[in-house]
């Protein structure tokens, strides 16, 4: 029982923190779930990115529920996603009656200046998380980057690597997104096709 | 508004369960996604709602914390049905997900873990998600940064975070840091008026100002 209360008030604090939408949820998530507690690996947690995203419906609820299920099954998912909800219809109800009109008081513009700030940072974040898991083979090892700042030479761990059809089909999505309005349904299953594709001969 | 006048509470309160839960069965990739569905069936076809209304909501689900999707029900449904309205719409958008999701995670582990066409169609979805992240995280970038300070606050916090200090802990300073920031750019911003006079615009107080009504507009 209290693995379901501790899962509900984790998603709770997520909730309160996740300004700006699923993708914040993933530094939190990893800094949790990956670094803090184990009960995932990177891989795990790449691949249940993954179904959150082609499956149909928001893709911090989704997440959410794939991790409370990993934690402790169908409760576990019922406490995380219910977690993620709560603080949700409280702050909401009220935002929406009363913070459209504080839009302009020093206490909500500030939080939000500093707020969206993070949050950018956050991002910027995830996007090196997402690196290690698809561009790169394994993490990004940033202690060798700081080696070259002592000026030696970094020594960089055995299973770091470069993947060639994650940098292939990472480059052709930035190209498609940014050219073209293919709407993120047909730019994932794309990827998902050439990705079994491209695993034969790469 | 015909139909916004008539409708009874349990109407209202079925067709919100009934809209969400369509929304979020059909809308793959969540939050800003579903806008263009909910605009269909909220503005024009039941008229329940304007469409300044939804620009509104697109702001507010922004910057209020917590995912898109269920701020944006819990917004809606308030305004449709008040708080009842918004329990229903959030059921509506919970119960999809959860049941899709479930019935994967329980066939998750009698997967093959080394087919290989497997493997790599995640591995290509994992690429596709860091394509689509370093898009979406540029164009917030360039939405959100407008000064030289603001650009190293935020690579200062984004070194911390690979530094593993706590995502969490890091929103948590931003708070009084915007509250501090904020403080010293309206204050930075009345003493420049005070010394321009009325007539005389410096071109740095111009841009100044231009910037921070785009910002605002944004808001």
């Amino acid at each position: 029982m209290t693995q379901y209360i501790v899962l509900f008030f984790q998603f709770c604090k997520f909730s309160v923190l996740c300004f700006g939408g699923g993708y914040m949820l993933i530094p939190l998530l990893t800094a949790e779930f990956v670094d803090r507690e184990g009960v995932l690996t990177m891989d795990q947690f790449g691949n249940l990115l993954s179904v959150a995203q082609v499956t149909p419906g928001p893709v911090g609820l989704n997440t959410a529920t794939y991790v409370g299920f990993v934690n402790g099954g169908f409760f576990g998912s019922l406490a995380a996603s219910l977690g993620l909800i709560a603080p949700t219809i409280v702050i909401g109800c009220s935002a929406a009656a009363g913070i459209a009109r504080w839009k302009d008081k020093f206490v909500v513009k500030g939080m939000l200046k500093g707020t969206r700030l993070a949050a950018v940072a956050l991002i910027m974040f995830a996007v090196t998380i997402f690196f290690g898991m698809s561009i790169f083979t394994g993490a990004i090892p940033w202690e060798a980057f700081g080696a070259l700042f002592r000026l030696q030479r970094p020594v960089l761990p055995e299973e770091f690597g470069v993947s060639p059809s994650g940098i292939l089909i990472c480059g052709t999505v930035i190209v498609l997104m940014v050219k073209s309005k293919l709407p993120t349904t047909v730019l994932l299953l794309g990827s998902a096709a050439a990705g079994a594709l491209l695993s034969v001969f790469l | 508004m015909d139909d916004a006048v008539t409708m009874s509470t349990t109407k209202r309160l079925l067709l919100l369960y009934c809209s969400f839960f369509r929304i979020t069965a059909l809308v793959v990739g969540g939050g800003l996604a579903m806008l263009p569905v909910i605009e269909e069936i909220f503005v024009v076809k039941r008229k329940l709602l304007t469409r300044e209304e939804l620009l509104d909501m697109t702001a507010l689900t922004q910057t209020v914390p917590g995912i898109i999707a269920v701020n944006s029900a819990v917004y809606i449904g308030m305004k449709v049905a008040g708080v009842p309205g918004a329990l229903a719409a959030v059921a509506g958008a919970f119960t999809p997900p959860f049941t899709v999701i479930l019935i994967i995670a329980s066939l998750f582990p009698r997967l093959d873990p080394h087919n290989r066409y497997l493997l790599g169609a995640f591995a290509g979805i994992r690429a596709c998600v860091t394509g689509m992240i370093l898009v979406t995280g540029t164009r917030m970038f360039r939405r959100t940064v407008k000064t030289r300070l603001e650009c190293a606050v935020v690579l200062i916090f984004f070194v911390l975070a690979i530094l593993k200090v706590s995502p969490a802990l890091l929103i948590l300073a931003a708070i009084p840091f915007g509250w501090c920031y904020v403080w010293w750019q309206t204050r930075r911003l009345e003493q420049a008026e005070k010394s321009a006079g009325p007539d005389a615009e410096s071109s740095s107080n111009e841009s100044e100002s231009a910037s921070k009504d785009a910002g605002e507009g944004r808001s």
